[in-house]
Order: C-alpha cells, then structure tokens, then sequence
C-alpha cells in the first residue's frame, strides 16, 4: 500500500493536497487576499510536476490491486495536462478579478479537474475510469459556470446533460462487459478476451463504452452541446475545456482501444463512421458561423474526430500520430484562447470586430495569426507535420481506408475556408471612422500567448525530436 | 564556389528579407522598403545568374540541411534537401527575373500597405524558389502549401487603391476561389505523395521522399494510375487545364498588375514543373499509358480557351485566357514523353511568361491611364502613347508566334515533337489538332491590339503621359528576352537538354 503510494501515486496527493489547502484558504482567508489563490495553484500545479520524477514506470506498474497503472504513456499524459493546467491557471487572472469570492474555489476545482484527467489516464479499471471522469465532468460543470452572467449557466447545465446522458450510456457498456468477462480490470478482461471467442455482445459493449466517452469530445451523438457552451463558455476556462478533457478522453480511448477493446472489428468501423459524420458537421457548420468562439468550437469537434478517426485504426504509428497531433493541438488551442482572453470576453465575438488589428497590435496578432495558421495546417507552423504526421498514418492502415482519408481531405479544405474567415479580417484594412482598439495585455497574458506560439514554431521547424519520443511512447505500450 | 552558391541561400534569402520588412522595427517609408525590396531583387536576380553562369549538368547543385545535426523527419524518411538540375535551374532564374520585374512595375500600381505588399511577395517568391528546387516530395508539399497564403493576400489584398470602378472585380471572392480550387488539389495532391511514399517503402523497404530514390517498378499498375491521377488534380488545377482552369481567370483578373505578372509568369509554371517532376520523371510507365488522355486533355484546353478568349472583352481576362490556352502547350509537349517534347515544354514556359508578363504589363500601363480596361470602348491609344505602341505591337506579335520571337520556338518543337512521340496515334491527332491555336491566337490578339490601339479617340482633349522609365525598363528587358531566345534558342535548349 505504501508502497504503492510513493511509486505511483505522489503527484496526485500532493495535487489533492494543494485542493484542500486552496479550500482551508477560501475558508479562512479575508476575501481581499483572493489574489494569492493563482499562485498558490500555480505552485500546486508546479511541485506536482517535478513530482512526476517519482513515478514508477519501467516497463509498467500497477498499484491498489491493478486499478491504477502507470508507464511512459500515462507520464507523458500527465506532464502535458499539468503543462495546460499551468498555462489556464496563468490565463485565469480576469476571471477571478471578477469572481473575487470565489476565487479560492475556482482554483481548487481547477486543480481537481486536472487531478481527475491525470486519473482518467492512469486508471487501470473501469471504477476507477468512471469515478475520476465523474471529478473530471463536475469540476468542468462549476467551471464552466463560473464566470458572471446567464450564458455561462446555460452553456454549464447543457453540458451537464450531455454528460449524463453519455455517462449513462457508458456504464450500460461496462455493464454488459462485466456480465461477458466477469471483471472490471482491464487486464483481465484483456486476457479473457484475447483467449475466448466473443461475438456481437462483446462488440455491442465496447461500442456504447467508447460512445460514452467520447461524448466529452463532441463526437457525433453527443456533438451539439459544443456550440451552445462553447459561445456561452469565458475564454480562460474554453483554454481549459478545449485542452485537458481532451488529452485525458483520447489518452484513456486510444489505451481502451488498444487493449480491452481491441478485438472488436465493428468497433474500428462504427468509430471511424461517427469521426467521419463528425468532421462533416462540424466542417460545414462552421461555414456559416460568424462567431469566432462558435468556429473554434466547431473546430474543436473536427480536429477531435481526425484523431478519433486515426486512434480507431489500431497500430502503433497511428498511436505515435495520434499523441503527436494532441501535444500539437493543445498548444494552438492555448494560444488562440489566450488572444481571445486579452480581447475581452464582454465584447462581441464576430470575425469583422477583429478587423484591422494587425495595424496597432502586431506582436499579438501575429502570434495568434500563427495559432490559426497551425490549426489550419499551413507549414512552418506545428499543425502542418501533425496534419501531414496523422494522414499518413491513415494512409499507412490499408486502401480500404483511402475513401475516409480522401474525405477527411476534402473536409480540411472547408476547415481552411473558415479559418481563414477569422484570419482574414485580421489584416485588412478599416474605415477612417472606426477606431482600432489598443490591445492590453497583461503580462501573463502575453506570456501564454507568445509561449505557445514559440511552441507551434519550433515544433514546426523540427519536429524530430517529438516525433521520436511520441514513437517511443508507443512502441513500450 | 559551392559554399557561396547553395540552395538554401537562394530559396530562404527572400524569406529573411519577407521577415525583415515586416518587422515593426523596418521603416514604413514607403520609398525606402521598395527601393530595399528593388534592390534585394537586383541582387537575388545576379545570384541566380552566378549560378547558371557556374552550372554543371553533370554535378547539379545539391544540398542537405540537418537540424541539431538529424534530418528533419526521420521516421518518415524526409530530408530537408535541396538539388538543383537543369530544368530547376531554368525555372529558378526565371522566377528571379520575373519577380524583379514585377516589383519594378510595383511603383504606380501599388497604392497602399507597402510593408505587407513586398513581405508578401518576398514570401511568394521565397515558396516559389522552394517548390523548384527542392530534392524531397514532402518539402515540395511544405513549399506548395507556404506559396498560397501570400497568393492569397497578394490576389485579395486590393493593394492597388482603385475603388468605385467596374474593373474592381471582387478580389476577396476571388482569392478565396482560387485558395480553395489550390487547396483541394493540394489535399489530392498530398494523398498521392503519402501513397507513394508508402508504397514506394513497401517494394523497396528504403524509408525515403527523395525524389532519386523513389522507384515505382514494384508498385502495382493500378495503384500508380490511381497515384498519377490524384498528383494530376493537384497539379491540374495550377496548370491549370480545363476543366479545373475556372479560379484563373477571375483571380488573374482581379489582382493588381505586379501580381498578375507573378501569377500568370511564375505561379502557373509550378503545376508543369511539378507534372514533370512526379507523374513524368518518377512513374514513366504509368506516364505513358496516360498520355495520350491527357494530350486529349490538352487539346481542349487549347482551342476552347482560344474561343473563349475570342468573346472576352475585359483585356486581362484574355491575356488571362490566353495563358490557359499556352500552358495547355505545355502540357501537349510533356505528353509527348520525348526529348523534343520535354526540351519544348520547359522552352515554352519561359517564352509564355516573358510574354505574359509583357501583355499584363501593357494591360496595367493603359488601366493605370484611362481607367479601362474594356476593348470596345478603349481606342487610338496608339495616337496618344506611341512607346507603348511600340512595344505593344512588338510583344503581341511575339505572342502569336512569329518567327525571330521565343514563343514560335516552343510551338513549333512542342508540335514537333507531339508528332514524333511514337507510342500513340492519338498524339499526333492532337498535335494537328492543336495548329488552329495558331491563327486562333493571331484572332483574339490582333483583336485587342486593333480595338485599343489603333482608331481615333473621340475625346480629343485628354492628354496621358507615354510610359515612364521604370514602364520602360521592364517592357524591353521583356522584348529583349523575347528576341534573344527567338534569335538563338540554343542559349535554353543546350542548358536544358545538357542533362537529359
């Protein structure tokens, strides 16, 4: 048991550690202190990464009677949600000015959403999966609705709906899975699995597992919510919601993908067929949208269905393309949600109110003119390897695939329509009358929006080095 | 020697200037960034001169960049190599000198956002210079997909300040038209490269994009057309042939004069350059099964565009129409997969964009002057601006296809040697088909030059002034490459021919 603990389990208590502190502080404090709340996240979020060089992990190791695991795949899972989490919680500093009271708890229940992704990754259960995406999904709800004023309420309880809904759905799978196997490891369903013959209850039960979970990443059944609280969502907690429900969804999927559920066939067509029908929606809704935030949330969907599309043909490089294209997406989404949060979020959000902002703003624009121009896949930016990375992975999978590869193609082509919808206005040029607004930013502010931008760039310009840790990662799953 | 002229220096130069010029801590003076930008072309155009001066057909320049000392993608095989042949040679200094020449006619047309405008087109050229000269299929694709967002801004960018006109057009609509016709091809396009590369690691077990080191013998034939025809869309659509050409009339139309220069000069020529590089050096079996379709291809790119080009009125969208029609040549040379053939093609696409850049140039100098662009209503230019005349009649000749200019000698061999190949009748069906484009061409532009230039201007009273000197400057360095090929095409062919 204590073993267990200082080999696998030392970053997460010291995480859950900074929560109770956060919440002692909110208790005790005068609310005029709220201030120190972001930095003592901040350090939360800090010492728990230097932590992670405790954590066992050659080759794997299992902990509390095979329930949580850890390997090379969950620490990298870690250290890039813990890198979200510290760029969100610099980000967050509008915010709590304005939700003063609670900023304590705001932070708290940021750093128990990060602590529940971490979880998610590392379960090795479906119980432990179910409870840790249920931290996950509540501290997202409080999250979401946070910030001051009706949308963010709405946008938060329409959430909540979906994922209960999907929540539902998931234990349904894992109940048949249990009623097949007997367990809820995955360890020793994966080796009843991979000994027995099973049929279509098996494939039936993987499905609805898998449907479940990916109705946090806006696929196809569960994809509309993403408009409504997209549009209603403050930009600091999109930066979150957009980034680290993400990672920690796509690390458990492409795990679950691999092993317990990897013997099913059907599986692989029904996920790429909703990934496809995903890209589709979601590409050609945003044609029409004028809303950044509505695009970007569109986008979000779309470029989660890729991967989705890419992590359903199991093998080892799609698993490499796979882990390549999140660490790249997330730095893109950051960034563009960083200018979006020096913007303002109480000011109108339509691609012309961004007219002309080149003028008087360059070193932002440019920096978020290159967040957009990676999401978009145009080179020397991250998103142009990711993009070529993750397609020739598919490509690789076989020519049945060369339909979905030759759509998902096409559909980039509508992507980069409404990209450049938002980019476009950037750099033209406005009426005499209008005045330009002089961005302000906050030192933190800039900071998140021009690291992420160096991120895109070097990542850009030689992406080697990743590209060879993210195969490795892969190859010692 | 080989230090100093590399490739990377001669593709990433432009680049650093693009940086450099947009940088906030550039001046703004409008006079000192196009001079800087003027000059740095002057320079990049003697480079490239050096190079062909010092250029050997049997040692191509070739160049690697390593990053921390490994190559750029390893797992993919991708180097970031650079390798520069006879054909890229050709085509690298002819990107130079029409990109010098379209910044020195910069001077009246470009009214406004002067940093952007020369960032821009220092990053066109910058991409352009990459797509020819790179040795790798993934960094052609990296070069391909960089050239279109400065292509975007330079076509939709409005930077020549004319508003409330009927010729304005609608340069946003049509930049948007012409990125999502480039990118469709270029996602085919990637399909094909991503393919091919995998197959090609399949038969020969060599993890590699070199374009040397790819060899498609144990590929399946099936999957090799079915590769050759999503490079085809790519390439196709910036060509471009027929039925993929509608983006180019528009975006040619609606872009400032400079910039039609570039697109219709350099931009075109990167789909030939391409067809060449893929589908007719590295799958030559496929090649041929395939030629003879596309040279029907080719045929009707030809003469339908030739006849539309008779109805236009707008003189821009003729000269526009009329470059579909000529890289339609193009295309006919290259299928006739011989050595005439091939020497043909890249001969042509030098002579069409010396030519094409002198006709926009003529275009912009009479719209800079009368505000129109309308043949029917435009007339005795001739009496007012005879300089212009001059050249005009010199360049519009030169584009029919008389003899002692370059463009008779592309025609005539790229007909030759459609009549030469001798794998396909259809070939030589096409090459006779193709003779009408001869007296088509002298219609439509005997057609312009009579409505605009000769005849009587009704309003007497007007005065316009003659072509300036920078006006001047580019139209003869135009005319003076026209007669010097026309007179001793040699100069190209043996460069050309030296390697194959």
């Amino acid at each position: 048991m204590l073993n267990d603990i200082f080999n696998i389990l030392l970053p997460h208590i010291a995480l859950g550690g900074f929560i109770i502190i956060l919440f002692l502080m909110g208790m005790i404090l005068p609310i005029r202190m709220f201030k120190y709340s972001r930095p003592t996240a901040i350090i939360g979020i800090y010492v728990t990464i230097a932590l992670l060089s405790t954590v066992q992990m050659e080759p794997q190791y299992f902990g509390f009677k095979n329930s949580v695991m850890s390997d090379t795949y969950t620490l990298l899972f870690d250290f890039i949600i813990l890198i979200c989490g510290f760029l969100v919680a610099i980000l967050n500093r509008t915010l709590i000015y304005s939700i003063k009271r609670n900023a304590y708890t705001f932070y708290a229940i940021l750093l128990a959403a990060i602590l529940g992704a971490m979880n998610v990754v590392s379960a090795n259960d479906f119980l432990t999966l179910f409870v840790s995406m249920e931290l996950l999904g509540f501290s997202t709800y409080y999250l979401i609705a946070s910030a001051k004023g009706y949308p963010s309420k709405e946008a938060s309880f329409k959430y909540l709906i979906t994922s209960a809904v999907s929540t539902g759905v998931f234990l349904f799978g894992v109940s048949y899975l249990y009623g097949i196997t007997g367990s809820i490891n995955f360890s020793a369903i994966y080796e009843k699995v991979a000994n027995e013959e099973f049929s279509l209850m098996y494939s039936v039960s993987s499905i609805l597992i898998v449907l479940g979970l990916i109705s946090k990443l806006a696929i196809f059944p569960f994809a509309n919510w993403i408009i409504d609280v997209y549009k209603g969502c403050e930009t600091s907690v999109l930066a979150f919601l957009s980034t680290i429900p993400k990672l920690a969804l796509f690390g458990i999927i492409a795990r679950l993908l691999v092993f317990p559920l990897g013997s099913s066939f059907e599986l692989t067509f029904v996920i790429a067929l909703f990934s496809l029908i995903t890209a589709f929606w979601a590409n050609t809704y945003a044609i029409k949208e004028n809303n950044v935030k509505v695009i970007l949330g569109c986008s979000a969907s779309a470029n989660a269905s890729y991967v989705l599309l890419a992590a359903s043909l199991v093998s080892v490089y799609n698993l490499s393309t796979v882990l390549f294209y999140l660490i790249c997406y997330v730095f893109m989404n950051i960034g563009v949600f960083a200018f979006l949060n020096i913007y303002g979020d109480k000011k109108p959000m339509h691609t012309e109110d961004f007219k002309g902002f080149f003028a008087k703003n360059h070193g932002l624009t440019f920096s978020y003119a290159i967040s957009i121009l990676a999401l978009a896949g145009i080179p020397v930016t991250s998103g142009f390897i990711a993009k070529i990375y993750l397609f020739s992975g598919i490509a690789k999978s076989g020519l049945i695939f060369v339909p979905f590869l030759i759509t998902l193609m096409l559909l980039t082509v509508a992507a980069l329509f409404y990209y450049l919808k938002i980019l476009v206005p950037l750099f033209e040029e406005c009426d005499k009358n209008t005045e330009i607004p002089t961005l302000k930013a906050l030192f933190s502010q800039k900071f998140v929006l021009v690291t992420s931008a160096a991120i895109i760039l070097v990542i850009g310009i030689c992406p080697e080095k990743l590209i060879e840790l993210c195969q490795f990662i892969a190859y010692n799953i | 020697m080989n230090i100093l002229l590399s490739p990377p220096i001669l593709v990433f130069l432009p680049m650093i200037v693009s940086l450099l010029i947009i940088s906030p801590l550039f001046t703004s003076n409008e006079i000192v960034v196009r001079r800087f930008a003027k000059g740095f072309c002057a320079f990049h155009f003697l480079y490239t001169i050096l190079m062909l001066g010092f250029f050997n057909p049997e040692n191509p320049y070739v160049s690697e960049l390593h990053f921390f000392g490994m190559d750029w993608i390893q797992s993919l095989g991708i180097k970031f190599v650079f390798k520069i042949d006879a054909i890229s040679m050709i085509l690298s200094a002819l990107t130079s000198f029409v990109f010098l020449i379209s910044i020195i006619s910069s001077k009246f047309n470009i009214r406004k956002h002067h940093k952007f405008y020369y960032s821009m087109q220092m990053l066109l050229m910058s991409a352009i210079l990459g797509i020819f000269t790179s040795g790798d299929m993934f960094l052609f694709f990296l070069f391909w997909e960089l050239e279109m967002i400065p292509a975007y801004f330079l076509i939709g960018g409005n930077f020549s300040n004319v508003t409330g006109n009927e010729f304005e057009g609608n340069p946003k609509k049509s930049a948007i038209k012409f990125i999502l016709f480039t990118f469709t091809g270029s996602m085919f396009m990637l399909l094909g490269i991503l393919l091919l590369h995998y197959f090609n690691v399949i038969s020969s077990g060599n993890i590699t994009a070199n374009f040397s080191e790819i060899f498609v013998q144990g590929i399946p034939m099936k999957i090799q057309l079915f590769i050759m025809a999503c490079l085809l869309v790519g390439f196709g659509v910036k060509l471009p042939f027929v039925p993929l050409h509608t983006w180019l009339p528009d975006a040619h139309t609606d872009a400032s004069t400079p910039v039609s220069m570039v697109l219709a000069g350099i931009l075109l020529k990167t789909g030939g350059y391409g067809l060449y590089r893929f589908n007719y050096q590295l799958m030559p079996d496929a090649f041929r099964l395939i030629a003879p379709i596309l040279a029907i291809f080719a045929v009707i790119s030809i003469i339908y565009t030739a006849f539309v080009c008779y109805t236009q009125t707008d003189i821009k969208r003729i000269i526009a129409y009329s470059s579909i029609s000529n890289m339609g040549l193009v295309l006919l040379g290259l299928c006739a997969f011989n050595q005439i053939g091939l020497t043909a093609s890249v001969f042509h696409m030098v002579a069409h964009a010396l030519v094409t850049c002198g006709l926009f140039m003529i275009a912009g100098i009479v719209y800079l002057r009368y505000k129109n662009r309308d043949i029917n209503t435009l007339s005795g230019i001739a009496s007012k601006m005879p300089r212009l005349f001059g050249f005009a009649v010199l360049i519009v000749l030169a584009s029919i296809g008389v003899p002692l200019f370059a463009p008779f000698v592309g025609e005539i061999l790229t007909i030759i040697g459609a009549l030469n190949s001798d794998f396909s009748f259809i070939l030589k069906a096409c090459a006779i088909l193709s003779l009408p484009l001869l007296i088509l061409c002298s219609c439509y532009m005997l057609k312009f030059l009579h409505n605009s230039f000769y005849g009587i201007k009704s309003d007497i009273s007007e005065t316009v002034n003659d072509i300036s000197i920078h006006e001047f400057i580019v139209l003869a360095s135009v005319l003076a490459g026209l007669i010097i090929f026309g007179l001793y095409p040699n100069a190209l062919l043996n460069i050309i021919m030296g390697l194959n």
